[in-house]
């Protein structure tokens, strides 16, 4: 009697456990940026922690890379194994340094390049499901002002979009993620269509969608942003990797190899506020007369 | 306790798996440690089934929210997940690295399928592609369930609320003054 009850009771917990799942489950397909009280409080717990993590796991790189320099060196030559080792080790940091400087300057670069107001967030994970390209970036400053739909991009070009935002933490939606979708454009020939991600592919990669017959894209053809949905205008997007031709139907079917490396991001910026809209009055302004730099524009 | 202890380590393999990119030779790629939790859950004899269903759920959730997949797909997943490992338990002996390192292999390949169809029924967008990474996937998990596999036990071993009560968990026996035990 008493193993039949426990029985039942075990089964009516699991069915319950199974039944939570599938409303948590209906609930974020109704509003998949919702981050509830719960949530925020275990992504606080989690995003420092991923973030050390993170940060160790590139140090570890680091060092694994510079043991792999001494034993190379130490076959070489044995005398000047230490000393070759402390001066790889010091071009290593230096160049390891130089190459975080240039990023910062490129970074920089990029902020001053788009007239949008925008944040930079470092990245703290990515891809953790190969079936959901997400990654996780983390603010020094500026938290409350992301908001979902934030365009994200690096000096090398679109990353995606904020998809989920938790205090100083935010998802960002991969452009390479089927659920993205970004308006492009490919200069050369002026044809205009949908980024969207490519299920099903190992590597990053990405479609134009809705591209039209009649502007042929060819192979190595650049892809941008049109400037419509919060992105910058002209921002790279990729490269037209493969074009299939079908005579069939009223769009060419273009794959795209995005120009970002996601494998190897760290840093991003977040286009928290779309450039402002030109002045129609400023040109009027400077014909008329006045004082101080004005009169020198 | 043990569930406590449980899902912090599941939190610390999921945090691992989502920074393990820095190291992986195969990008895009790597190993489902939280579905090793939640077979381990499954397999042992020592977790019911609702509390292995309660704490595969809550490292589902905790999944979802570490990689950004919509809210719930890894909880219901990893729910599952959970009663397939309890059904395998009931019928096959899993034991020895070979045994183990396939069950991870084949629990690996069923979990991709069933996020991959839920997926495509929360976003319609994403469709049921995706799959060519499940093999791979499948892989590294297999590789990694033995040793994850071990870890669990050696836990459960150390934190057996039955034992725990007679005291058997203990590392060392008491001795008196300083005797080994015969």
């Amino acid at each position: 009697m008493n193993t039949l009850r426990q029985k039942i009771r075990e089964a009516l917990i699991v069915a319950g456990t199974i039944l939570v799942a599938l409303l948590v489950l209906r609930q974020s397909s109704r509003n998949p940026g919702e981050v509830s009280t719960l949530d925020r409080g275990i992504l606080t717990v989690i995003t420092p922690a991923q973030s050390l993590l993170s940060s160790v796991a590139r140090g570890i790189g680091g060092f694994a890379g510079r043991y792999m320099d001494l034993v190379h060196v130490r076959a070489e030559n044995e005398s000047l194994r230490s000393d070759n080792s402390r001066l790889r080790a010091e071009l290593f940091e230096a160049k390891r340094a130089a190459a975080e400087s240039l990023r910062y300057q490129r970074m920089l670069g990029l902020r001053d390049a788009v007239s949008a107001e925008t944040l930079v967030a470092r990245v703290v994970a990515i891809d953790a499901s190969p079936y959901f390209r997400v990654a996780r970036v983390q603010l020094d400053r500026g938290e409350g002002m992301v908001k979902r739909g934030m365009p994200v991009l690096t000096p090398e070009g679109v990353v995606g979009r904020v998809n989920r935002v938790a205090g100083d933490s935010s998802d960002i939606l991969l452009s390479v993620d089927p659920r993205s979708a970004i308006d492009v454009i490919i200069p050369r020939t002026g044809g205009r269509g949908i980024l969207k991600g490519k299920p099903g592919e190992n590597g990053y990669r990405a479609a134009v969608e809705y591209l039209m017959h009649g502007e042929q894209a060819k192979q190595g053809d650049v892809v941008v942003t049109t400037g419509l949905g919060g992105f910058p205008r002209d921002v790279p997007v990729g490269k037209v990797s493969r074009v299939v031709k079908s005579p069939a139907g009223l769009y060419q079917e273009v794959e795209v190899t995005p120009d970002v490396d996601f494998a190897r991001l760290s840093e991003v910026l977040v286009v928290v506020a779309p450039a402002p809209t030109p002045d129609p009055e400023v040109g009027k302004k400077a014909l008329a007369p006045s004082r101080g730099l004005a009169v020198y524009k | 306790m043990r569930s406590v202890a449980t899902l912090l380590i599941a939190l610390f393999l999921l945090l691992l798996q989502s920074t393990v990119l820095e190291f992986a030779p195969v990008h895009m790629v790597t190993p489902a440690l939280g579905l090793i939790v939640v077979l381990h859950l499954g397999l042992s004899e020592k977790w019911t089934a609702s509390s292995a269903a309660l704490v595969a759920f809550a490292t589902g959730y905790l999944f979802d929210l570490v990689s950004g997949a919509p809210r719930g797909v890894h909880a219901f997943v990893f729910v599952l997940m959970s009663l397939f490992a309890r059904a395998v338990a009931a019928r096959l002996a899993v034991r020895g690295l070979v045994f183990k390192a396939a069950t991870s292999f084949m629990a690996s390949l069923v979990a991709a399928v069933l996020v991959v169809v839920i997926r495509a029924q929360v976003s319609h967008e994403g469709g049921y592609g995706g799959l060519r990474q499940a093999p791979f996937e499948a892989l590294l998990t297999g590789l990694f369930g033995p040793p994850v596999l071990w870890l669990l036990a050696r836990v459960d071993g150390r934190l057996d609320p039955a034992r725990l009560r007679v005291g058997l968990a203990r590392r060392k026996p008491r001795t008196l003054g300083g005797l080994p035990p015969r």
